[in-house]
Formats: structure tokens, sequence, C-alpha cells
């Protein structure tokens, strides 16, 4: 997995290839925590990139999504590829992140 | 009967997932139940790795077994403390951010994207099967 963050004025944008799973998530947690050290309110999951999606990679979504809510910031996600979204929809994580088909509509969304 | 039997730890994970992913390929199974049969596979192990060993010191072992009809049956073997994973209640998939817990999502995908699923104990081995129809 390959996790590349970049940031376009107040919005974050990590952009995660490869697979998320019980192996990857250790470094996932880790950039995220370095990230909410800061006061950042913004933050976009690109996942154009990612192949998979298991149990332990939602986990983290989820503890994001809270820290986010408790902080009064926004998340949202973009370009979910089919079976990622099919986990994100069996699971009802669908409805507690939202989801966009382009970047540009996620970055609009929590301008 | 085709099986695989590796150190119960995260490390092992993607060798297992190969293998599984690869016998499930030879019969057949379509990319998109490919993928399920895999996230399937990760959730049970995990559990193995996670909550089967006090002292993260076992073995899992994971046996491919082929019937008749066009189905494919996993089953994750190993000689850990005695656990049902199905005695886990699913969790509120409904529930809003504030009130959704983190755990239970595993054993959930389990049963979810299973065709059958069953736990059994014999002798000092908890056993998953888990079986998969090729449509």
């Amino acid at each position: 997995m390959e996790i590349v963050v970049t940031n376009e004025s107040d919005i974050a944008v990590f952009a995660i290839t490869g697979r998320l799973d019980a192996v990857s998530v250790p470094q996932l947690e880790e950039r995220l925590n370095q990230w909410f050290e800061q006061p950042g309110k913004k933050l976009i999951f690109d996942l154009q990139g990612l192949d998979y999606i298991s149990s332990a990679g939602l986990r983290v979504f989820l503890t994001t999504a809270k820290k986010m809510k408790a902080r009064d910031g926004k998340l949202c996600m973009a370009r979910l590829r089919d079976n990622v979204k099919d986990v994100f929809t069996i699971s009802g994580f669908i409805a507690l992140i939202p989801a966009f088909d382009t970047l540009g509509a996620a970055q609009d969304a929590i301008k | 009967m085709i099986m695989k039997k590796m150190p119960a730890r995260v490390e092992s994970l993607h060798e297992l997932l190969t293998f599984i992913r690869a016998e499930a390929k030879k019969r057949g199974f379509s990319e998109s139940a490919l993928n399920r049969i895999e996230l399937v596979a990760e959730e049970a192990l995990v559990n193995v790795f996670v909550h089967g060993y006090a002292k993260g010191q076992g073995q899992v072992e994971v046996r491919c077994l082929v019937a008749d009809d066009p189905s494919l049956t996993i089953e994750i073997h190993d000689t850990g403390v005695a656990f049902d994973p199905l005695s886990l209640a699913d969790p509120d998939v409904q529930s809003d951010l504030t009130k959704r817990k983190i755990g239970g999502m595993g054993v959930f995908f389990i049963r979810k994207m299973t065709d059958r699923v069953a736990y059994r104990r014999e002798g000092n081995s908890n056993i998953l099967a888990m079986t998969f129809l090729n449509r």
C-alpha cells in the first residue's frame, strides 16, 4: 500500500493505493495520527488506486470519521472502485462518509 | 483436499490469501466472487491471529475442499482457545456515526458473503467452514 498526502489550500487529500488490509492498516493509522496532530478540518480519501479493503481498513475510516466529527471537520471519499464500494455498502459505512465519483466533486462538497 | 499451514500471525496473511485466491480461481469463480472470497478469508484468518492464541504462538491451517457441485469450501483450522465467531451478534449497520461501534464487522462480512458458514469444535481444534457456490 502507498499513501500520498497532498494539500490544496485547506484541504488534505490522502491518495491511498494498493491494499488496505490487516497488514497495511498500521501504516495508514500512523499517517493519520500525524495529520491529526495539526488542526486541519478538511480531509478527502482519494481511493482511485485502492484495490482492496477489509474490516481492518474500515475500522480506520470509522475512527477517522469520529475524530473529524469531534473537531467539527469535514471528511469525504472520492473515486471508489466497485469492489471497494461494495464493502462500504454492505457495511453501511457508505451512509457515514459521503462518497463522490470525482475528486473535484469531493473538493466542492467540503469547500 | 489441498491445504496450507502457517504460523498464526499477520505476516502469514498475504501468502495464505494468495493460496486461497489461486484455488478459487482454478474453480472458475468470477473476479467479483474472488474479491469476496478473499475478503471473507482475511476476516476469518485475522480473527484467529488476534483471538486464537494467547501468546501469539500457534498455527493456522487452511483447507480447500471440493465437492461435486460447483462450490468451494474453505476450512480454517486452529488449536487456540475454543471460540465460535458466529456466536457474536451482528453490528447495527443502520446506526449513525455517533452510535456506530468499531467491532464486529469481520464476522458480519463472513455471514453476509458466504453461501454457508458453520463452526465446529473437533478435539482441540476450532474449525470454521465457509462455502461459496459458483453461480
